[in-house]
């Protein structure tokens, strides 16, 4: 039987630990535990949950309330891990520096990427944005029509980016692609990235953006990147989205090419 | 003065170049005639003076590198050469054995490097982490250092000789076991609490005799034991302030205030570092910092968000006082209760019970510190400031709970002698009832023997407070050395493997591995040499437990470094902080001898057990000592001297003697200050100077040349004769020409060069007129060697200077108007 001192004396570490990881803890609370709460509460999955609060809390065809209001449930009812106003700053900067023809998005999960690169796209750009998963899909569709995108700036593909990249040359016409946007699948971001390499579809100068390379994490990525010298590359530091104390990046790749 | 020099000797090394490749067709060393071999002398010389000075030549890489390797070999292939017949041999030899001599120094170098124990795993380790965990892995070895001697001194002068000379175990009641433990006392489990055998043994105070002498060397053993216990104090003392002193030297005076750019520009960078990823961090953690001492500066200007910082850091002192507070109240609290236990009994109580204290001391001891870590990220200090703070926290922490467990064992050392005085009187009555019962029995029998198990004795607290300190060291160890492989080892396998099969980076992320912590483990050492210090004189063993505990942690924390942790995030140099440690060891060390002491000076030792039995204090030895082995005019002198009429001046005069020292040593110290700020003045002063003298002689030279050309023209003109066109070229640039003659010094080097000149100019075979002086001034210069030197230098001067005038001579000329006003 362990004395109620030496029990006492773990009180120190216990304290250390909830200190030093309590973004953790908030974002392992909002992440999982509310949403499962509310999953029961409602009956409705997280993304329908939010597809209703922006069709309510917008104005329709202008995309900057849509994220104004993405935002605000993200950071104050529940949380979906978008791209986040931050880092989506970082997003627009480097569209606007690039001004891509022709941009694609793995892993358009709500729309809320998609919306942001959309937004800031030159004029006869296209967009093509891939996401896996039906229900998603569906509602990230719904979300971009609200926004006022038709389907000559933003196609979206539902398939799995594995299946849709090689073909992409032979259905949809591609010859290069400007801009690559990832943000789905951490473990397929190096599978994708060598996909798109073997396809040809990156040109010198085509730019890749990565998000959450650091958390989650796609740590097999990052080394590839180190080792492969194809890329120029950096990562851009921020915190993670709605949420303050965690560290996260974005790389940011340009393609060289073969020297 | 550089030009010279410099261009001269680029041209030597040339001209040797080019003899080189002549000799090595023609020139065997055999057939040479004595001036021939007098000159590849002293070519050979010129090559190894060329040597030496290749360093500070203003010259590329690369050309450095050609010229090393050519005169190297040049150096190689003539230096054997030289000399004849017999003393060719001899001079061959010579150089032979030179360069012996010079491998051999390498090699003992190498081999004085390879002795020093574990040199290169900490150079290794200070590649990898940094200087900041290389510092705390040097504290460790000499910490051993010191550890090795203290053990020395109590192995060699007080356990041997009472294993070997005193009287044997199980002679007298002291080194017996009693009768009631000697079922147990052979368990393994009683031997790790280290009673039974363990202690009734040499490794503790109990088992000593109060013998007078032991053995047939009449080895003093009382007198030894205590000599040996204050020796190993002032040894420690002496070694400590001497380190201190030593360190005071060397970290010299440092203002980081004045030019804080400038620091952070040329300093930061830790040349020791050798590994790509602490690199990183190390290129990271530069940045930072200079982006933080920008903002620093901007908000010193500003100075809006100082109250928040202020504020911030309060708060964080406060918190960590509650903490102190709270684990001060846990230990006061456990020690109550055990003290509560051993007064029903210990055996009724479960193992946790029994070994509470230790394990809440230990316990708080190694999360406390990470509770301050995590609080002191709100005060924003600087990495070292906050290694600073987070030393003297810990610090505070771990001498609350040592000296919270000194006073409980003050308690219990009460207890003890409480208790001894009714064993005393319990044993008065046992001795007479068996005198009585011999004597009743039968007058002429033999008197009883009686085992010495047998005999009641009293509790021997110095034996106590020995096991306790043994227990503590070994528990701490224990906790040490499980948090290591739990906390880094278990950890670090776990983020491994376990990432392959993870829903996020557990390498980069959340649990990461773990960083060394540095100002932990170097209060850990220095709080249990603290414990050595205290307890070695009631445990003659704990110096050789350290020992053995430091030797398996160096291995243990080496090997989990290199095997577990992480580059810290901040990497950052730890030179200013030795001295620091040194001082905290400082306090330790009088803290812990205060204890000691005290328990000396004022509680008698025990009756039946130690050396020190039957005296009435344990340094009457002393006083023994002096009636019975020294002369009577020796003991006499003695008690004069401890007289307190010569004692207190004594004392004063040492206080007088400490005050003088101190305020000439801080008015050095003003001195120092004020000559810095006089250089200062002057150098500002000088650059001020040199600016006008060069803009000056850069009007001079302007107008020189105007006249230079005009004089060109002229001649072009006038079609005047070229003697004339050389003195009036001279008369032109006699500017120049003073400043050249300035560098008197020079002289030396121009007599040399004249004189190689000269053989040159004898030794026709070679010539070729790649000498400074044309071939008409060569010849010209030839008879008048003797002669005075300054007409062949601006002889050289003339030729020398004139064709690359308007490129050399521009930048240079700035340098001279400042030899002039020295």
């Amino acid at each position: 039987m362990v004395s109620p001192a030496i029990a006492l004396a773990f009180l120190p570490l216990v304290l250390t630990l909830i200190i030093r990881y309590r973004h953790y803890f908030v974002l392992f609370y909002r992440a999982v535990l509310v949403r499962i709460w509310k999953d029961c509460a409602t009956g409705l999955s997280r993304e329908e949950r939010v597809y209703q609060y922006v069709l309510t809390h917008s104005t329709p065809g202008d995309p900057d309330s849509i994220l104004e209001a993405f935002d605000f449930w993200c950071s104050k009812v529940e949380y979906i891990s978008n791209i986040g106003p931050k880092k989506g700053k970082i997003l627009d900067r480097l569209l606007m520096e690039q001004s891509p023809l022709t941009v694609l998005e793995l892993g358009s999960h709500c729309g809320y990427s998609t919306i942001r690169i959309a937004r800031a796209l030159p004029l006869g750009a296209r967009l093509y944005s891939i996401e896996m998963d039906q229900r998603n899909a569906a509602i990230a569709e719904k979300i971009i029509r609200l926004a006022g995108f038709d389907d000559d700036t933003v196609e979206l593909i539902v398939k799995p980016s594995d299946e849709v990249i090689p073909q992409m040359r032979s259905n949809y016409g591609l010859e290069r692609l400007d801009f690559v946007f990832m943000d789905h699948w951490k473990k397929c971001y190096l599978p994708d990235l060598q996909l798109l390499e073997e396809c040809g579809l990156l040109g010198k100068g085509s730019m890749i953006l990565a998000d959450n390379v650091l958390f989650p994490g796609a740590p097999k990525f990052l080394r590839y990147l180190r080792k492969c010298g194809l890329y120029e590359w950096k990562i851009h530091r921020a915190t993670l989205e709605y949420s303050r104390g965690i560290r996260d990046g974005m790389a940011e790749l340009v393609y060289q090419g073969i020297k | 003065m550089a030009i010279f020099n410099l261009s001269s000797e680029q041209e030597t090394s040339e001209e040797e170049d080019d003899k080189e490749t002549n000799d090595d067709d023609e020139v065997r060393p055999e057939c040479l005639s004595p001036e021939e071999l007098e000159k590849l002398k002293e070519a050979v010389e010129e090559k190894k003076k060329l040597i030496q000075s290749l360093k500070g030549k203003p010259w590329p890489m690369k050309k450095k590198l050609v010229t090393l390797r050519e005169s190297q070999e040049f150096v190689e292939k003539y230096e054997g050469a030289l000399g004849k017949g017999k003393g060719r041999k001899l001079y061959a030899y010579k150089v032979m054995m030179t360069k012996k001599w010079v491998k051999f120094q390498r090699d003992f170098e190498n081999f004085k490097t390879a002795c020093i124990p574990w040199e290169m795993k900490i150079k290794e380790i200070e590649s990898h982490f940094g200087s900041s965990v290389a510092s705390y892995f040097i504290f460790l070895r000499w910490m051993y250092g010191i550890n090795m001697i203290l053990f020395g001194l109590t192995f060699g002068l007080v356990m041997v000789p009472e294993a070997l000379m005193g009287r044997p175990y199980g002679s007298i009641p002291r080194k017996t076991v009693p009768r009631a433990e000697e079922a147990s006392a052979m368990d393994f489990a009683v031997l790790w609490d280290f009673k039974g055998y363990a202690q009734y043994s040499v490794l503790f105070y109990g088992f000593y005799n109060n013998q007078r002498a032991v053995g047939w060397l009449k080895f003093r053993m009382p007198l030894s034991y205590f000599l040996v216990g204050v020796g190993t104090v002032a040894y420690s003392y002496m070694v400590v302030i001497r380190t201190m002193a030593r360190n005071a030297n060397e970290s010299g005076i440092g203002d980081d205030n004045s030019f804080n750019f400038s620091w952070k520009m040329f300093t930061s960078w830790d040349y020791l570092i050798g590994n790509p990823e602490t690199a990183d961090n190390k290129f990271a953690s530069i940045t930072t910092s200079f982006k933080e001492a920008i903002l620093e500066e901007q908000e010193s200007r500003k100075d809006d968000n100082i109250h928040l910082t202020r504020f911030l850091r309060v708060l964080a002192n406060f918190l960590v006082l509650c903490c102190l507070a709270g684990s001060g109240y846990l230990i006061y609290f456990v020690v109550r209760r055990s003290q509560k236990f051993t007064l029903e009994g210990l055996e009724n109580h479960t193992w946790w019970e029994r070994n509470e204290v230790n394990m809440v001391m230990s316990l708080l001891g190694m999360f406390c510190p990470m509770l301050f870590d995590v609080i002191s990220t709100l005060e924003n200090y600087h990495p070292r400031v906050a290694l600073q703070w987070q030393l003297g926290r810990i610090f505070a922490l771990f001498l609350g709970n040592l000296y919270t467990f000194i006073i409980a064992l003050m308690d219990e050392i009460n207890l003890k002698r409480k208790e001894e005085t009714i064993v005393k009187f319990n044993i008065t009555t046992w001795e007479t009832s068996l005198y009585n019962s011999s004597m009743s029995g039968n007058v002429t029998a033999p008197p009883v023997t009686i085992h010495p198990a047998d005999v009641p004795r009293g509790p021997c607290w110095e034996t106590m407070v020995g096991q306790e300190f043994v227990r503590l060291i070994i528990s701490d160890t224990m906790t040490t050395y499980i948090t290591l492989l739990i906390g880094d080892f278990l950890r670090a396998v776990l983020v491994r493997f376990l990432n392959y099969c993870w829903c996020w980076d557990l390498e980069a992320g959340f649990p990461s591995y773990s960083e060394f912590d540095v100002s932990g483990n170097v209060l850990g050492l220095i709080f249990n040499q603290g414990m050595i210090w205290m307890g070695s004189f009631y445990a003659p063993c704990l110096p050789a437990l350290n020992v053995l505990r430091l030797h398996v942690s160096m291995y243990l924390q080496c090997w989990a470094v290199m095997c577990c942790n992480v580059p810290q995030e901040r990497v950052f140099k730890a030179s200013g902080s030795n001295n620091f440690y040194m001082a905290m060891l400082l306090v330790i060390l009088f803290l812990s001898t205060l204890p000691a002491i005290y328990t000396i000076v004022t509680i008698p030792p025990s009756f039946d057990c130690g050396p020190f039995s039957g005296k009435n204090r344990m340094f009457d030895v002393i006083q023994e000592t002096l009636e019975s082995d020294f002369p009577a005019w020796f003991s006499k002198v003695f008690s004069y001297a401890s007289n307190p009429g010569l004692v207190l001046p004594f004392i004063l005069l040492m206080v007088l003697a400490i005050y003088y020292l101190q305020s000439t040593s801080k008015s050095y110290k003003e001195a120092n200050v004020e000559l810095k700020k006089k250089l200062q003045m002057q150098n500002e002063e000088n650059k001020k100077k040199n600016k006008q003298a060069a803009l000056k002689a850069q009007m001079d030279l302007e107008e020189a040349r105007k006249a230079a050309t005009q004089a060109a023209e002229h001649r072009r003109n006038n079609n005047a004769s070229f003697q004339s066109q050389e003195g009036e070229i001279h008369n032109s640039y006699s500017i120049i020409i003073p400043i050249l003659i300035l560098q008197q010094q020079q002289q030396q080097l121009l007599l040399l060069l004249l004189k190689v000149e000269e053989n040159h100019g004898r030794n026709d075979r070679n010539h070729n007129g790649r000498y400074g002086c044309s071939s008409a001034g060569g010849s010209a210069s030839q008879p008048s060697v003797r002669g005075p030197i300054s007409r062949c230098y601006s002889n050289r001067g003339n030729s020398q200077y004139l064709p690359g005038l308007s490129q050399q001579t521009n930048p240079r000329i700035y340098r001279t108007p400042s030899l002039q006003s020295h």
